[in-house]
């Protein structure tokens, strides 16, 4: 009160509200700059030609619950962009697999090529971590070019 | 000019703007619910845990021995004889003898040397079939 009677009331020209015809802009503004700025955490893919199977069904696991363990034609293992000898396998998955709360799903992605003996060790290396729960991670094959083969 | 019905229109020319981002907020609403993103596909299955041993009668044991060039050769249980087949061939002998004999498990055993891929069309093979007890094993000697 004692302000206002001091003589230098003015009266603003500027519109009282904030301008609204611009919030969209704002918004894709922001948008855009966190689509730009998001990166995913993303392992890159090994070089592997694909089994086919039928059969094959979605992993209906959580990603955060599925550990990709890529095996190369050479034999060579590599588990999230490392590559580990067979005999560490197991000493990988099992911290892994604790962690987990015992969910985890390995997926195999094995070049189809690669000879079993490799599965095979791979399979026991599993077994000796505990991660039971195996998928042998495949492209989905038509019966249509199955019948051609 | 020479157009002698010449109005002037009192609808504006421009497009409105107004609702422009009222549309692409709709595009954008439309593909994040119809975007799906590819899920990992492959054969699941359950390996033994460690030191888990069971005793199975030979009877109820389908023997498939995936040989380095991809041909299965079938043994029924204790019989000697044996039977050459193609993987793709496996489905339908399986759905046979599972008629047969409701408590059959299917014992795939892979030569080292045999591309895993054969594995991967027998396994797929039994799947179709709706085999659920298959044990994966690796042929010795």
């Amino acid at each position: 009160m004692a302000i206002r009677q001091g003589g230098f009331e003015r009266k603003s020209k500027a519109s009282q509200e904030i301008p609204s015809s611009s919030l969209a802009d704002i918004a894709f503004l922001l948008l855009i700059f966190f689509m730009v700025t998001t990166v995913f955490r993303t392992t890159s893919e090994r070089p592997i030609a694909w089994p086919a199977a039928e059969a094959a069904q979605k992993i209906d696991e959580k990603a955060k619950d599925i550990l990709y363990i890529w095996l190369e034609q050479g034999g060579s293992i590599w588990i999230n962009d490392r590559q580990y000898s067979m005999a560490e396998v197991s000493t990988i998955v099992a911290p892994l697999y604790a962690n987990s709360d015992r969910r985890l799903v390995i997926s195999l992605r094995a070049d189809r090529d690669v000879p079993y003996l490799y599965i095979d060790q791979l399979q026991k290396e599993l077994q000796e971590a505990g991660a039971v729960r195996l998928v042998f991670a495949s492209e989905l094959e038509r019966r249509m070019t199955r019948e051609r083969r | 000019m020479a157009v002698l019905n010449q109005k002037k229109s009192k609808v504006s020319d421009e497009i409105p703007s107004s609702s422009m981002a009222d549309i692409a907020f709709l595009l954008l609403i439309f593909f994040l619910v119809t975007t799906v993103f590819p899920k990992d596909k492959g054969l699941p299955i359950v390996l033994p845990e460690q030191s888990e041993e069971v005793a199975v009668s030979q009877k109820n044991i389908l023997h498939l021995l995936i040989q380095p060039t991809g041909i299965v050769i079938v043994r029924r249980g204790e019989s000697q004889q044996e039977q050459q087949m193609r993987p793709a061939d496996i489905e339908g002998l399986w759905r046979q003898e599972f008629a047969q004999n409701e408590n059959l498990i299917a014992a795939v055993k892979t030569h080292p040397e045999a591309p895993y891929k054969f594995m991967v069309d027998v396994l797929d093979a039994l799947q179709t079939a709706g085999a659920e007890r298959i044990s994966l094993q690796i042929l010795e000697g």
